[in-house]
Parts: structure tokens; C-alpha cells; sequence
């Protein structure tokens, strides 16, 4: 009985999965109806003639993608391979996360979304022209995700240079990161890794790892390359042994020759490969070199998956608001193990796009935040990815005109009372003044005090509070430390009192963005309070509520009883 | 088979509706239900247990009967001492848990619909009376179908340059900047939204931002930008076109021909 259920169940799952594949396939002839979907939903931004140059593309980074050169970013195919329709219908239907566009599962049909991909492909002629469907990347050979396979591949991480993009940590601050172009010329910024919800071809293993082999088409990691082809792991690490040697011994130095060789015939045997000139024994040659590359992007592919957690945070808003910790002792310095106890509070930050100059395509996407307050002092820990470190103006002829970075807090003057009671006007205040904390990283430990009226229309207050402030960079991320009195003399301040729900709203600049006044990010109004110490009452009423009721059932025992008798 | 008594059968009604309350309602009507509003209810219900009950007298006496024995029964020894040990322990828990909550914040009690002023006005210029004015791009719906076409065209490309990255592509308000703003930027995909208003009442919300809202049934806290500042009035009256058009919902019209 229970083996025939699961033969039926092995036979429908065959049968969607066979349904599946001749659907992918059966992508509908070019229609009008793609034609007219596309032109709907789709050309404003990828251009009626699908050049990526739609109404809406300038304002965009990453550009909506031209569709006329055939060059797709997410594929499952191999590189220098065109998509196959299952991964455009894909890209469709999820969109490209991180990036303005948007899946279409809710507003297009699956029909139409086909009918779009058959559309689409007529922009290429490569389509047509070519016989053979695209290879499909295998994903034989996958190694399963461990510690040691996340270890191995952080070396691979630095052996392939993967950092002099993506920085050290994966936050996409390589020191090339501000010079990257795409095939178009437009600005690419690498990949921040540690956001594994902006991987724009999802953020599975596998997924990850057909990035590695079939490239990133048109960015600016259209191919993946290893300096070390043709050598397994082990090999390429003794190879860099011996070559970081001084001295070698004979031995050592026919091994390394031997190592040499081989790297230098597996590199010969690619253009063979390409130009379809290899003999039996050179492809062998090269499917063992390949099969060695593949080992060593499974394990990359494993160390990106640990750089990142798995989903985006909660914003800071309902349970998740920020909560400054009571604390009866000293508050902890920048560098403190304290920070860790804490859980931070995400705000996701936007590019302001209401005043002239506005900023279209943002670099700065969040800061989180974490606190602690004692009797007399409240300290904040502000920690933001920025790609690049700029400290001042800096003209440049490849990269333009560079601003420095900054990051400003605002808080309204005085707390609205009541839940009816208006906030100041989020950007930087209107009618109600705000008040700001401002830091720029020209000046990387001090904190001014700001009381504005307007986005253009702020003041570095006259009586500067004693504020104290530092700030780190490292590996593409800041820190920023800020500790103030709760209670200050200045009017002009912001008043802290313990239980009190506070607004709080964030400003910050990326300088290589071209950051400077308006341009910049900003959130709109969060809230935090100086979490109150749980009352001490809570070890006293418990017990005596307990013991009371325990009491009251023992006198209703007696009290049913007596009236028996 | 043993009669199940009155007692269990109001006890098990009794923790259904709370259980409803606490964990069903909120998901019917997709919002939380205040603790307050639930005590009041649990509170009705448990008068109108009792005053079942006890309109009998043989009825509230068989009521009882199960209290009465778990109190006093010799034989119901086991079940007594597990109650008394039970009970308290609840009682200290809840008591606790209600002592070290956490401050909660504020609701931000929130009119969907502000009142829009008498007269509509493009930056100082006045157009007319809320009521009355109407979307001078509108007729060519009939009038003139292929010059309509071109205004609702000039009214998509105005959205995708300026409106879809809080509003979205889809429209529906889940734009690529939507995350950091709160309240959430409007939904024009809701059907709520749209068929309730006239297009004066689109144009002053565009054309003034969260800055041109009323005084009063604040806190707005409106992310929206003074559109008037980028946008000229063609391409204003051009994207509520598009609006509707992109949606497929009507506009609310007042009068007769409509």
C-alpha cells in the first residue's frame, strides 16, 4: 500500500517536472501580444527597441539592461553562453533583487511573462542564429556547505583576488571598487557581499556558484578566471609555497617547475579548447582542470553563503524599535565587547529625491544602531557600509568629483506629546525645528550640534553641547560612537527622560556617490526610547500574588466544608 | 460513557473564545486586536456564562458540583494538590510577565483621508474650486482617443521618472524606496484609493506633498514631495490619467454625464 502511494507520488512529481520542461521550452512564437505587454510594463525603462534607454534609465544604477547585445548578468548557462527562456522567464519573475527591478509574478500572467520573453529575444539576432541551445552549467561535483569547506574557499577568497573588488570582508570596498564600468561605461559597483538579499540571481549556494562559472555577463565580472588553473587546491597551495621560498632545494625546485608546467599547458590547452584544435589527450587534460576549477568555486561559492546572513533585517519599527539598554555601569567605549550583548536596530535608508540636487541611485542602503544609557548618559553606536573612505573634496578626472563622507542623527527639539501631536517635517524639519547631530569624516571624532528648519536651512548651533565622538573605518564599514548628557542647558537641545518614545531620523553621504548637501540618503521618522529599568516590583508582587491565591483556594476548601458539616 | 459536565463544557467555550479572540480575529480583519478590547469581551462572556448558570437553581448547582468535589472529595485528592500547586504558579507568571513588559510605543493613529482645501491651486496660481474642477486632459477620451493616448503616455513617462520608486512599478507602493518611509507610500492598485476620489483631490495631494496637508487629524508624517516644485501642471493632470489607466479604476465623478 504504502510503496504504491509513493510510486504515484514519484510519477506525478515526474510528470510536472517533464510538464515544466516542455513548458521552458515551448516558449510561444513572437506575438502581438508580447509586443504590447512589453510596451506596457516594460519600455519605459528597457526603451521601445529594448536599448535599455526608456524614459526612466537615466536615473537608474544598474542601468535597465539593453537587450540588444545579448549580454545577460543571470544565467544558468556557461559563459560567453546566451540565457536559455527559463532563465529570462526566471529574471521576470523575480526580478532582479537589489536593483529597480521588479518581479512581475503578481502583475503579469505566466503567459504574458513568456509572451514578453519570446518578445524580448527578438532584439537579439543571436537568438536566431544560433542552433545548438546554450550549455547549461552542471552542478556535479557540488560540495556540501561545512566549516572546512567555508575555510578552504576564504583562501581561494584571496588567492583569486576576489578582495581587490569585493574588500577584505565581502563589503564590495576593494580598492578598485569606485574605478568599475560596465560594457556600457556606467558605473558598476561591486557586489556588497554581506547583503545576500541584493544578490541579484538569489542567494543559493548553487545560484551563487553559476555566477562563478558562467560570469556575470556585461558587469564588471563578466568572467571568472583562476590564477591557478590547472592545479587541484593542494597543488596551488604548494606551488605558492615554493614560490614565496628564498631558497629551493633541487627537489623543490623540479616540483615547482613540474607545478609551472602544468599551470602553463592547462592555459594553452584553454585557447586550443576555444579555437576546437585539442587532441584527445589535451581535452583530458582540460576536463581535469576544469573539474579541479569547479572544486574550488564550490568552496568559494560556500565561503560567500557565510558572509552574509540569509534574509534582510526587520526595519526598526513595532517590536523591533530601537531600545536604548539601562546600564549601572561605565558606558562602553567604541571598541567595547559590551556592543556585542546588544542586538543593533536596522533603518534603511533611501536617496532623498524631493529638493534639488536629489540622489537617484543610492550607495548607502542602511545604518544600524545600538545604545546604552546609564543614569546620567546616553551613548549611541552607529555602524553604516560605505565602499569607499573619503575624507574631503578630491577632484578626479576618471571617477569625478569625489565629497566626503558624512552622517547626520536628527531628533526633533522638543518630543511631540500625545499621538495626535505633528512631528517636524522629516527632512531636516519645517514650521518645528529639528535638532542634529552631525559628522563628517574629515573631522572623524567630533559630533556637531545642528538646529535646522529645513533641508537648506541649518545651523551649526552657537553653544556646541559637550559631545564626545569617534569613529572607525574598516573594510568598507564605519563605526561612530557618540555619547551626550540625557539632560542638557541648551534650549536648542533635545531633552532625554527614561519610557519616553523619541523620534529619530537619519541623514547620511557616500562622497564617491558625489554625496554632498540635499544629495545624499535619509530614512523618514523611526523612534527610540531609553528603555526603562524593569521595576524592581516584579521579584515582590509575583510570590505575594501567588501566595495569595494559594490561601484563597485553601479558605474556599474550608469554607465548602464547613458548610457540608 | 461518562456525561461531559456543565463546568467543562463552559470551561471549553470559556478558552475557545479567548483562544478566537487572541489568535483568530486579528488574522480575520488583519489587524491586531487591542488586550483592552479582548478583556472587555472575555469579560462579557463570562457574565453570560454565569447568568446561564445560574437561572436554575438545579442547573447551578450541577454547575458547581465538579468545584465542590475537587474542593472536599476524598477521592479527588490528586486532582486537588495538582490544582493548588497550578494555580498559584499561573498566577505568578502572569503577574510577572505583565510587570516586566516592555515600554510600548505610541500608535500612530492615522486619517487615511485628509480634508483637501476649498480652492485648487498650481504653486500661487489659483485653477478653481476642489469640487468642480476637472482633469482638462479627460475629454480627449472621447473626444479624441489618439491625443488621449499621447497624454497618458507623457503621464507614464512622468511616473517612471519621478513616482515609481517609492510607488512601485506595479503601482501598488512597494517601490525600491518604499522600505525606509513610514507610512508606506499609497497604493494605487487598492481599490480603496483611487474610485474614492475626484482628480482635483490627485492633483492637490501631487501637486502640495506631505508639506500641504491640513492641521488637522495629524500626525501625517508624509513622505510625498511638493511635486508643483519639479512638475508643470500638464504633467500632473498627464500622470492622474495614467493613473487610472494603468490601474483600470475610475476616477470618482460628482454630477450628472458622468
Amino acid at each position: 500500500m504504502r510503496t504504491k502511494n509513493v510510486v504515484h507520488l514519484v510519477l506525478i512529481l515526474g510528470l510536472l517536472s517533464v510538464l515544466n520542461l516542455t513548458y521552458a521550452q515551448d516558449t510561444p512564437e513572437v506575438s502581438e501580444e508580447g509586443k504590447e505587454v512589453y510596451e506596457e510594463s516594460c519600455a519605459h525603462c528597457h526603451g521601445i527597441e529594448g536599448r535599455g534607454d526608456g524614459s526612466a534609465a537615466e536615473n537608474l544604477l544598474p542601468r535597465p539592461r539593453d537587450f540588444t547585445r545579448g549580454l545577460y548578468k543571470i544565467r544558468s548557462t556557461e559563459s560567453g553562453q546566451l540565457p536559455t527562456d527559463q532563465d529570462l522567464f526566471d529574471i521576470i519573475t523575480i526580478g532582479m533583487p537589489g536593483s529597480s527591478m521588479p518581479g512581475w509574478e503578481t502583475s503579469l500572467s505566466a503567459n504574458d511573462r513568456w509572451e514578453v520573453v519570446a518578445y524580448i529575444k527578438t532584439f537579439y539576432d543571436g537568438f536566431k542564429e544560433s542552433e545548438t541551445p546554450p550549455r547549461q552549467i552542471s552542478l556535479e561535483g557540488k560540495i556540501p556547505y561545512s566549516e572546512d569547506s567555508v575555510e578552504i574557499g576564504k583562501v581561494l577568497y584571496t588567492q583569486f583576488a576576489c578582495f581587490e573588488c569585493h574588500g577584505n570582508l565581502g563589503r564590495g570596498d576593494g580598492t578598485s571598487a569606485p574605478t568599475l564600468q560596465d560594457e556600457w561605461g556606467f558605473k558598476s559597483w561591486p557586489a556588497n557581499l554581506t547583503q545576500s538579499w541584493n544578490y541579484r540571481g538569489g542567494n543559493g549556494i548553487d545560484d551563487i556558484y553559476k555566477r562563478f562559472i558562467g560570469g556575470i555577463a556585461g558587469s564588471a565580472m563578466p568572467m571568472f578566471e583562476d590564477p591557478a588553473f590547472g592545479l587541484t587546491i593542494e597543488q596551488s597551495k604548494r606551488y605558492n609555497e615554493l614560490d614565496s621560498k628564498v631558497e629551493m632545494t633541487e627537489s623543490e625546485e623540479e616540483e615547482y617547475n613540474q607545478l609551472d608546467e602544468k599551470m602553463g599547458n592547462a592555459y594553452e590547452i584553454l585557447d586550443l579548447m576555444a579555437d576546437g584544435d585539442a587532441t584527445e589527450e589535451q581535452k583530458q587534460i582540460y576536463d581535469t582542470a576544469m573539474k579541479a576549477f569547479n572544486v574550488k568555486s564550490w568552496h568559494l561559492a560556500n565561503y560567500v553563503k557565510s558572509l552574509s546572513p540569509e534574509k534582510q533585517p526587520e526595519p526598526a519599527i513595532g517590536k523591533n524599535v530601537l531600545r536604548s539598554q539601562y546600564t549601572i555601569n561605565e558606558l562602553p567605549e567604541i571598541a567595547d565587547a559590551a556592543w556585542e550583548t546588544l542586538e543593533s536596530s536596522y533603518f534603511p535608508l533611501v536617496g532623498q529625491i524631493i529638493v534639488e540636487p536629489r540622489q537617484f541611485n543610492p550607495t548607502i542602503d542602511s545604518v544600524n544602531v545600538k545604545s546604552f544609557y546609564n543614569d546620567t548618559e546616553v551613548v549611541f553606536l552607529f555602524t553604516w557600509d560605505d565602499r569607499t573612505h573619503n575624507t574631503e573634496v578630491e577632484e578626479d578626472e576618471d571617477t569625478g568629483t569625489t565629497f566626503e563622507d558624512a552622517i547626520a542623527i536628527q531628533f526633533p527639539v522638543k518630543v511631540p506629546k500625545g499621538p495626535t501631536a505633528e512631528k517636524p517635517y522629516f527632512l531636516w524639519g519645517g514650521r518645528k525645528a529639528v535638532y542634529l547631530w552631525q559628522w563628517k569624516a574629515s573631522d572623524a571624532d567630533k559630533v556637531t550640534e545642528l538646529t535646522a528648519k529645513g533641508i537648506n536651512n541649518a545651523e551649526a548651533q552657537e553653544v556646541q553641547g559637550d559631545i564626545q565622538a569617534k569613529s572607525e573605518y574598516t573594510d568598507g564599514q564605519y563605526k561612530l560612537w557618540v555619547k551626550r548628557a540625557l539632560k542638557t542647558d541648551d534650549k536648542k537641545d533635545l531633552q532625554l527622560e527614561s519610557g519616553v518614545f523619541v523620534p529619530i531620523a537619519f541623514s547620511a553621504w557616500d562622497g564617491a556617490n558625489g554625496d554632498v548637501d540635499t544629495k545624499r540618503v535619509i530614512s523618514s521618522w523611526y523612534s527610540f526610547v531609553l528603555e526603562p529599568v524593569p521595576s524592581s516590583r516584579r521579584f515582590i508582587y509575583p510570590p505575594l500574588v501567588a501566595l495569595l491565591s494559594f490561601g484563597l483556594l485553601v479558605g474556599l476548601r474550608q469554607f465548602v466544608r464547613q458548610r457540608n458539616t | 460513557m461518562k456525561r461531559v459536565s456543565l463546568f467543562t463544557i463552559c470551561f471549553v467555550i470559556f478558552i475557545i473564545s479567548w483562544v478566537f479572540l487572541e489568535f483568530v480575529m486579528g488574522g480575520v480583519i488583519s489587524k491586531p486586536i487591542p488586550s483592552s478590547v479582548i478583556s472587555m469581551y472575555m469579560a462579557l462572556i463570562l457574565i453570560a456564562i454565569l447568568v446561564h448558570v445560574s437561572v436554575e437553581d438545579t442547573r447551578f448547582r450541577e454547575f458547581l458540583r465538579p468545584i465542590h468535589e475537587t474542593l472536599v472529595d476524598e477521592n479527588r485528592h490528586v486532582r486537588r494538590i495538582v490544582l493548588a500547586v497550578l494555580i498559584p504558579l499561573l498566577m505568578l507568571g502572569y503577574t510577572y510577565s505583565n510587570l516586566a513588559q516592555k515600554a510600548n510605543p505610541p500608535g500612530d493613529p492615522r486619517d487615511a483621508h485628509p480634508s483637501p482645501p476649498l480652492e485648487l491651486t498650481y504653486k500661487d496660481e489659483v485653477i478653481g474650486s476642489m469640487q468642480t474642477v476637472e482633469n482638462p486632459h479627460r475629454h480627449y477620451e472621447k473626444d479624441d482617443p489618439e491625443k488621449f493616448k499621447s497624454h497618458v503616455e507623457n503621464g507614464r513617462r512622468v511616473y517612471y521618472q519621478n513616482c515609481f520608486y517609492c510607488h512601485g512599478d506595479h503601482l501598488d507602493g512597494q517601490g525600491h524606496f518604499a522600505d525606509a518611509l513610514n507610512p508606506l507610500p499609497a497604493n494605487f492598485q487598492d481599490p480603496g484609493i483611487i474610485p474614492n476620489f475626484q482628480e482635483s483631490f490627485f492633483f492637490w495631494r501631487i501637486s502640495k506633498g506631505g508639506p500641504g496637508l491640513p492641521a488637522s487629524g495629524t500626525p501625517w508624517n508624509s513622505a510625498m514631495p511638493i511635486w508643483e516644485d519639479h512638475l508643470t501642471k500638464e504633467e500632473i493632470w498627464d500622470v492622474i490619467l495614467f493613473l487610472s489607466d494603468y490601474t483600470g479604476y475610475p476616477y470618482r465623478t460628482f454630477g450628472e454625464g458622468h
